[in-house]
């Protein structure tokens, strides 16, 4: 309601992000409004439309157990309270057959003719809320979900005891419309299980059954609760004496998940056979009418968020951070940030304090009106670029614009721009220089090191977040590996040029690793996998040239793992001392014969 | 794209084999089963010529 009034907000409700362009500081974002077809400035919300209207629908908000009319308010707390029509269901527009919510409106609200509305808007930071989806248990044929009607999900039975809900808040149960004087709660329920439903604990389904339970015994000392748990997970703030009190209000906490549910056809009663794990045995436990603790899960439509956004998500679905301690509001876009459930399931307390971090990270960058941009960024030399495009696809962060049809040349939003490298790597025709990383400064560095006693040198190229930091960890804390290794940092293993490997082993190097941040971990959002990517076709081009591609070695190593930093190492220590003088010898000749038809044949080019 | 569950994989480590799954230009999280490292090479089968 707040948000509703206040002067700085802009509430566009009914519509939907179409397309996000830009940086942070100058977002554009594109916006369907759905047509409504009911004017909301003029509309009183006197509900004379909805007792015309002939059509019945199931309610969504009521989860199916009232029906609704074509001309509606979706939910009781709707802001703004006037009403919209499903054109879907509705008779007025096609065929023109009905128009009655029109006669009747005084205020001349309802337009049929409304059309979508596409809005354009420049923002400085964009908050991503996109909210949740609950569970959908059907694929627990065990309990009965689709079979038997006394089987609830906790969202249905939260409809159901709602003061707004279907029964305005009195509870009953489904098969006969009577108060049930039992209710079993299963927990868990698509949540932390690798074989159906989610691997993660959703984190808020403890606390709503506790919470239900102490309802029930509020609304009648004759409902008896059952919680039938693998843990009562109860972790925050007062939420160990909620428990307790459900415990001293009489409902009683069963240790073990239900294997089965039946019902007995003439009661329509549930009958749960679990094992107490706390006593190991196997019991019945006849209940009126049973409730899922459903679990969480990312909002369908979120992935076009993410793709909109640029972002990725985590093996779980939801949306990944850019620093799970230090940065947890931040998206790893800048001027991006994410609040309520977008990348972890959440209570409400959490999602307040989210939600606060979030718009006070944002406040800050806006209060300040100028981002420094970072240092090492990418620059296009556009003579040399040929507009194929390639380093626009694999920008992790859409800060390179090309126009490929058109062949207008790639040019960098610096501040967009994080400085991985990536671009600069894939690109084909060194149109790209990375400004304090650039080609020249590290094929330097792979000269110098390769110098001298070339056998004796392990060329490690190692990101500067995670086997850079590793490295340094290593050496702090005074782990032993081999000195044999040189490693040379770059931003990104996402950095890491084809030709560099390819220089180093051109000079005499045995072995040569490619090492970065761990998978998912990447500071540049996915930059690290086309590091893989490049690192597999390398393999590939090694074999057929005649080079054992084994020479070439990939590893993900994070800045706490200095063991396995000097591990690794060590690894490569030993397969450093199997690699024969001959073998050098003849890799030097193979990629020197190789480079020098590169050479010629763009010099061939050039010519021509 | 090609996409293949059953691909051949090579680590380049200890050179232990095994299948996996693989799908062409799609980078994907892979660990050799045996020591754990992450150089581990697919090895999809080349298409035989025909005719």
């Amino acid at each position: 309601m707040d948000v509703g009034r206040h002067p700085n907000i802009t509430l566009l409700t009914y519509s939907e992000v179409e397309d996000v362009s830009g940086y942070i500081g100058n977002f554009k974002v594109k916006m369907r409004r759905k047509a409504k077809y009911v004017d909301e400035s003029t509309c009183n919300a006197c509900e004379e439309c909805v007792k015309v209207c002939p059509v019945v629908v199931p309610d969504e908000f009521q989860m199916g157990f009232a029906s609704r009319r074509a001309i509606y308010i979706p939910f009781p707390q709707a802001v703004p309270s006037s009403y919209l029509i499903d054109m879907e269901a509705c008779l007025g527009n096609f065929p023109i057959a009905c128009g009655k919510c029109m006669d009747v409106c005084d205020q001349n609200s309802i337009n049929y003719d409304m059309k979508d509305e596409i809005i354009e808007v420049e923002v400085g930071t964009i908050i991503v809320s996109p909210g949740i989806d609950m569970y959908d248990p059907t694929e627990h044929d065990e309990y009965g979900y689709t079979k038997f009607e006394n089987v609830l999900t906790s969202m249905e039975f939260e409809r159901l005891m709602g003061p707004t809900g279907p029964t305005a808040g009195e509870i009953i149960r489904p098969s006969d419309r009577k108060m049930p004087r039992t209710v079993g709660f299963i927990q868990c329920v698509g949540s932390r299980s690798r074989k159906k439903g989610n691997p993660y604990c959703s984190n808020i389904c403890c606390m709503n059954t506790v919470k239900e339970t102490l309802l029930l015994s509020e609304y009648s000392s004759d409902i008896k609760s059952k919680v039938f748990y693998m843990d009562m997970r109860t972790f925050g703030k007062g939420f160990e004496d909620f428990l307790k009190r459900s415990k001293e209000h009489g409902a009683i906490y069963i240790r073990g998940i239900p294997g089965e549910i039946e019902e007995d056809p003439r009661t329509k009663n549930l009958i749960l056979t679990i094992e107490d794990t706390m006593t190991g045995k196997i019991e019945q436990h006849e209940v009126e009418m049973v409730v899922l603790a459903t679990g969480i899960t990312p909002r369908v439509d979120s992935e076009g968020i993410r793709k909109l956004l640029t972002l990725t998500t985590t093996s779980d679905g939801f949306l990944m951070e850019q620093h799970p301690k230090l940065k947890p509001v931040e998206a790893p876009t800048a001027g991006v940030f994410l609040s309520g459930c977008a990348e972890s399931p959440k209570d409400v307390r959490e999602s307040v304090q989210q939600a606060g971090a979030a718009a006070a990270k944002a406040q800050i960058l806006m209060g300040q009106g100028k981002v420094k941009v970072e240092a090492i960024t990418a620059s296009v030399d556009s003579e040399h670029c040929t507009c194929c495009g390639i380093c626009a696809k694999v920008c992790p962060y859409s800060a390179i614009t090309v126009d490929v049809k058109n062949k207008i040349p790639a040019t960098v939003t610096e501040a967009a721009c994080h400085g991985c490298g990536t671009c600069s790597a894939e690109c084909p025709f060194d149109a790209i220089t990375m400004k304090h990383f650039t080609d020249k400064q590290l094929l330097s560095m792979v000269d110098n090191y390769l110098e001298e006693k070339q056998k004796e040198k392990i060329i490690v190229f190692a990101c500067n977040w995670c086997s850079y930091a590793g490295a340094d960890f290593a050496g702090i804390s005074r782990l032993q590996y081999p000195d044999t290794c040189r490693i040379i940092r770059t931003m990104c293993s996402g950095r890491v040029d084809e030709k560099f490997v390819l220089r180093a082993f051109e000079l005499g190097a045995p072995i040569v690793l490619v090492s970065g941040c761990h998978y998912a971990d990447c500071t540049y959002i996915n930059a690290n996998r086309w590091a893989q990517l490049r690192v597999e076709k390398l393999w590939n081009k090694l074999e057929r040239l005649g080079i054992r591609p084994e020479r070439l070695q990939l590893e993900w190593i994070a800045a706490s793992e200095a063991v396995k930093f000097a591990k690794v190492m060590k690894e490569m220590e030993e397969m450093r001392k199997k690699v024969t003088i001959e073998e050098i010898k003849e890799t030097e000749k193979i990629l020197k014969q190789e480079r020098e038809k590169k050479e010629a044949r763009e010099k061939k080019k050039k010519k021509k | 794209m090609a996409e293949d569950n059953n691909t051949k994989m090579k680590c380049m480590r200890c050179g232990h084999e095994f299948f996996g799954h693989y799908e062409k230009g799609v980078a994907e999280e892979r660990s050799c089963p045996k020591c754990g490292s992450f150089s581990v090479r697919p090895l999809p089968e080349k298409k035989k010529p025909t005719g």
